[in-house]
Parts: structure tokens; sequence; C-alpha cells
């Protein structure tokens, strides 16, 4: 296999000036609100780094996977439980070529752009109750026919609990419900497949290749969907947490907000099992998770409900770990993940597909994705991460899987509240080749990119 | 179909928000909860249950004077005390806290047990020198003994801070910043008397306090 082509790094950059003079409002509009916090820190009074590890979202520490668990009731209840955030990017992908003509997605290579912001509803109701509810609007939802880019608001991720804390000389016991609208997305650990994405995301389709787009873990349903799962953590060591998904419909749909119907997963039936077991360890300034999870979903291909031949099923399963090294003024993240996929296809899928044609194919796939990621940061400020991938599976029905690479970056958090960074995703293989994956003569190397960004939270 | 899905959120928002659970209470703001149980619900989380936090980031509590904890807290209530560990960690919780509940959690922590980290203690040319320290000053330096106020085990004394058995890293890190800020932290003589003591004397004296030998 050969070594992938280091793209050059681009010395005129357009977007700096532009993002730098985001930065420099953001700087200012933070500087002279110092109090003013994002709605969890104002409701507990603390600084970020308390709950998030060195400052870097949304890495949890300790204390920040007690608060989730404990559904996000520590602290007092704030007047207005609203956040918001948003991110700015530029980003530069080293061949925006595709045989003799332009590759499709890249019009906004190399220009800064809005990419998108969230809106948070989120903090202590009562006692026992909580929620984390986010709806983000995309700049570049989606383009119309002429190829304008359109920005929607939609739902994000949901996560409203019922929690209770037993505690005692005896005993120290967390259990909780909680609804929400993604499977893992009330996982306490950033290896979770809702969460060991680098934040902040490109969004637009001209990033397609940004670090946000490479192989993640999955589970087998997608966000979008409703699930009610339960919990518990005994003694600071041991977390269980199973439940079921079905679609976000009827009155549930606040789950899906804002995606029409044929845009929500419909699930067969209630019964999309989850579940997740992991052991905590805690010693000095390290903590240390091993844990599993798994999932089997039946998920029509589109909307209609009605036909048999449309319904396929997922099955997921996957170890992870997580090891932290936290004492001011360093912050060490290791992380290791395997995933594994197996899709059976719907009969409609398959049959429309070319291997339907072939004798003794079967209508399945399965990919396998292996992830670790390191990162550091110094004081909270300055952070830095070198990540890897590499995923392989078969290709009955979809396309060769087969993509491996790394990420790193390097970030500056000026104030708690804004972090600006430098990221690249380089590619080894892609889509089951080195060279000439997609039979015009791009290579893998070609969808390199760097991107930078501005991010910031209120 | 909006409509009613809105209103019943709305409705069980409301009829959640209206349920109190002193009992399991992690309400900072609420001065009906007994600091027993913001204790457990909240405070054990960082420090442990029993005042005996796993974490150097978190000072042991346990054992601690009743006055030295009422004086800190009362600092971070009141902002006087603005070391970045404190402030970011402290003013938001304890801004609301009522002076029982303060008095609640003096007599919550000084009634507990104190425990040596079991791997305290190993290097023991730094635990001679941090002896010499601790029971002597450092003369040269015109640094008095810990130990003057501190007492002959560092036990404490009234508003003079228990010391024995705290993180060794902790203390690194206050002795600096007794050293380094101006007003950090208020009502105490500190900033004065370690303002000269050298960085090897306080890793030797952090450790010593760390291990504490009977």
């Amino acid at each position: 296999m050969s070594r992938p082509e280091v793209p050059p790094l681009p010395l005129n950059i357009p977007g700096l000036r532009l993002m730098g003079q985001v930065l420099l409002l953001l700087v200012a509009l933070f500087a002279t609100q110092a109090q003013a916090l994002p709605v969890y820190a104002r409701q507990t009074g603390q600084n970020c780094l308390a709950c998030h590890a060195g400052g870097q979202f949304p890495e949890l520490t300790p204390y920040g996977r007690m608060f989730k668990m404990t559904g996000y009731t520590i602290g007092t209840r704030t007047e207005v439980p609203l956040s918001v955030m948003g991110v700015a990017t530029d980003a530069f992908v080293a061949n925006t070529n595709q045989g003799s003509v332009a590759l499709a997605n890249t019009d906004k290579n190399a220009q800064p752009v809005f990419a998108a912001g969230s809106v948070f509803l989120a903090g202590k109701i009562s006692d026992n109750t909580g929620g984390f509810a986010q709806a983000t609007y995309n700049n570049y939802d989606s383009q119309d026919p002429n190829g304008n880019s359109h920005g929607y608001l939609r739902s994000d991720n949901m996560d409203f609990r019922y929690a209770d804390h037993l505690i005692d000389q005896e005993r120290d016991l967390i259990y909780g419900v909680s609804l929400n609208n993604h499977p893992s997305v009330t996982d306490p650990w950033n290896t979770a497949a809702a969460w060991m994405q680098y934040v902040p995301a490109a969004s637009t389709a001209a990033y397609q290749f940004a670090d946000a787009t490479t192989p993640f873990p999955q589970t087998a349903a997608p966000a979008n969907t409703a699930g009610l799962t339960t919990y518990l953590f005994w003694n600071r060591h041991l977390y269980a947490e199973a439940g079921t998904y079905r679609t976000a419909n009827g009155l549930l749909s606040l789950l899906s907000f804002n995606n029409t119907d044929a845009q929500t997963p419909h699930l067969a039936g209630g019964w999309n099992p989850y579940w997740r077991l992991a052991w905590s360890q805690e010693w000095g300034a390290h903590n240390l998770m091993v844990g599993a999870s798994g999932m089997v979903a039946h998920l029509y291909d589109g909307n209609d409900t009605t036909s048999a031949a449309n319904l396929g099923t997922a099955r997921t399963s996957g170890l992870d770990m997580q090891y932290q090294y936290l004492l001011d003024p360093h912050t060490v993240t290791a992380q290791l993940v395997y995933n594994h996929q197996e899709t059976q296809y719907s009969p409609a899928t398959f049959a429309a597909s070319p291997a339907a044609a072939l004798t003794g194919v079967p209508a399945m796939d399965s990919t396998n994705l292996i992830r670790a990621k390191l990162s550091y940061v110094y004081e909270a400020k300055y952070g830095g991460s070198l990540a890897f991938f590499s995923s392989h599976g078969s290709a009955n029905v979809q396309g060769l899987p087969d993509t491996k690479g790394y990420t790193w970056e390097a970030f500056f958090m000026p104030v708690q509240y804004v972090r600006v960074g430098l990221q690249f995703t380089g590619y080894q293989t892609y889509a089951g080749a080195t060279t000439n994956y997609d039979g015009l003569g791009r290579s893998a190397g070609d969808n390199n990119t760097l991107m930078l960004y501005v991010w910031g939270a209120y | 179909m909006k409509k009613p899905l809105f209103l019943s959120a709305l409705g069980l928002s409301l009829l959640a928000a209206g349920c109190a659970n002193l009992q399991h209470s992690r309400n900072v703001a609420d001065p009906a909860v007994p600091a027993k149980v913001l204790a457990e619900q909240v405070c054990s989380t960082c420090h442990g249950l029993d005042g005996n936090p796993v974490s150097p980031a978190f000072p042991r509590l346990a054992a601690q004077t009743p006055a030295y904890l009422t004086s800190q807290l009362n600092n971070f209530r009141g902002h006087g005390r603005s070391d970045p560990a404190g402030s970011e960690y402290m003013w938001g919780l304890s801004s609301h806290l009522t002076d029982e509940q303060i008095a609640g959690f003096a007599a919550y922590y000084a009634a507990q047990e104190a425990h040596r980290d079991p791997g305290a203690g190993k290097d023991a040319a730094l635990l001679a020198r941090g002896k010499d320290v601790f029971e002597k000053g450092v003369p040269e330096q015109n640094v008095m003994a810990c130990a003057t106020c501190h007492g002959p085990k560092a036990a404490g004394n009234d508003v003079f801070p228990r010391l024995a058995y705290q993180h060794a890293d902790y203390i690194v890190k206050q002795l600096s910043v007794f050293q380094n800020t101006h007003g950090g932290r208020p009502g105490t003589p500190m900033a004065a008397i370690v303002f000269p003591l050298p960085e090897d004397a306080k890793e030797a004296v952090a450790a010593y306090l760390e291990a504490m030998p009977d």
C-alpha cells in the first residue's frame, strides 16, 4: 500500500481574516460577560471544566458523568434554561477535481462559512428531573434543484430524565429513566456512538471529507428516533442501561423536531432494543472505563411501513474503553472503540441492487470499525489530539466500506466558551482503495482535508 | 398534533417542577435541604461521601476543623477566596448556602475519619526533608515551622486547618496560591509566611503531610 500524498498547506488562506474577526468579536462579547455562562454552568455556578475534561466539549469528567446520570439536577433551576452555540469553518480539500470536472459538493471549498448553530433547552426541572434538548440549524442542510443551499433548524440530541441517587455508608446507587431520541446519547462516556465525534463538526457538503464524515461507531437505529431507557450506576463502578426505540411520531414527534415524515427514521414496532454495560475505576487522578454495548433495530427503507418488503434489520455490537488523567494543568484522554455492524437489507433494497442478479450473494453486509483517539489539553486552554480510524467490511450490496486514515487537531480556548481549532484528516484508504477509488482517478489522499474553525457558546 | 404535545410537555414539566424531594435533593439554593443531604448528593461527587476524595484534584475534608471549613465556605460564598480551583468549582455551589447549612457541612466533615493515601510516603529522602521543613521551618529563608500553628501532627487547630493526609498536589498548589496571588485567599497570614519558601521545600513538606507518619 502506498502512502497517501500530503497536500500542500495553503499559505494564503482567504477565510483567515473573517474568522479572526469572528474570534475577536466572540472574545470581546464573552470577556465583558464573564458571569454569563452556558446554561448548565449557570445552573451550578461552576466553570465548564468541572464537567468537561480540560474544557473540551463534549467529553465529560467523572463529575460531569455524575451530573448527567443524576438527571442534570445538581444546582438550582435557572430562570432562562437556554444556551446557544455557533461554529464558523473554512476547509480545504487537497484535490477538488474528479477526472476532468469539479468534484460535486465542493463549491464551498476554501471559503469561510457560518456552518451551523444550535439552541439548547436544558437543565434542572425538579429535584429528580432534568433534560438536555438540542436543535441545530445547519446552514447547508439541503440544496434546491438550482444548487442553492438552504438552512434548517432540526432536532439534534435530546435526553429527558428522571433520576435518583441513593447514597449512604452502605450503598451508592444512581438509577434513572430517560426519554431520548438517539441510541447511546444517554451514555456518560464519550466513546459512545453518539458522542465520539469531533466537536465541532463541519456541516457543509463541501466538507464531506472532514473528520465528521469519516467512519464512526454506529448504533443499529439512528438519531431522531424515540427511546425509553433505564439505567443504574452502582458504587461508582458498574453502569448498566437497557431500553428500546421506536419511530418518533405522534406524541413523540418532538424528538424528531422539524423533520418531515419522510426524513424521520421509521422503525418497526416498539421493540428495537439497546443495551450497555460498563465498568469504571478511579484511582488518584486517573479513571478508566471498559464497556460493551449493542442494539438490534428493524428499520424501514423509507416511510412506507405497510410493506414488509421495505423492512431491514441492523445489528450492532461493540467494545469500548476510555482512560482519563485529570489534574490541573494536565488533561489526558485515550479512547479505543471496536464497533461491529451487520445489515440485513430489506427485500426491496436487495432486489434493486446488482447483487440480486448474482448467485449465492447474501442480502447482508457487515462492517468492522476500529477507532482510537488520544488527546491532551494544557491549562484548559491549549489542546491537541490524534485519532486513527479503520473500517473494513463486506461489499455484497453496499460499496466497499474500507476507509482508513487519521485526524489530528490543535486548538486554543482563549476563554472557556470560545475555541479556535485547526483540524486535518488524512486518508490512506477510501472506499476500498488507495488509488483510483472512483474509477476516475481520485486517490484516497486527494480527500485529505484541512479545516479551520471558530466555535462559540453562550 | 403539535399543540396537545406542547401542552402535555408543559403540564408534565410543571408537575415535575412542583415535586421536591428534600431527602435526595441536589438543589444547592434550597435552604430547606439539610447540609447532610447536600454533602451526600452533591459534595460527595468530588470530595467523597466521607470527605476522603479519590482524586487529588479535590481536597480531603475529612476530620478538618469546623472553624476552617466554615471560614472557607464563607469565603467561597462571598467570593473572597478567588484561587482558580476554588472559584471555578466552589463559588457557584456555595453562593446560596445558608449559615445553618455551612455550620452543618463543618460538623459533617469534622466528624469523618481522615484516611491516608495508601500510595503516600514512598520517597524516604523527600519525607525526611519534609519533616524537617514542617517541624523546623527553613531558618535561612526566615520561614517558620508549620507545626507551630498546625500542630505537631498537623491535625489543625481552630482556624488553622488540618493538613495531615491532605493530597500533596493540593498542598503544593495552595502554597503557590499563597505565594503568587494577592488576596486570593483572605484571612490568613500564609502569604507572608511562605513567600520565601523554595520550590523543593514545598514539594517535600507536601509529601510529608500527605504521608504524616503516626
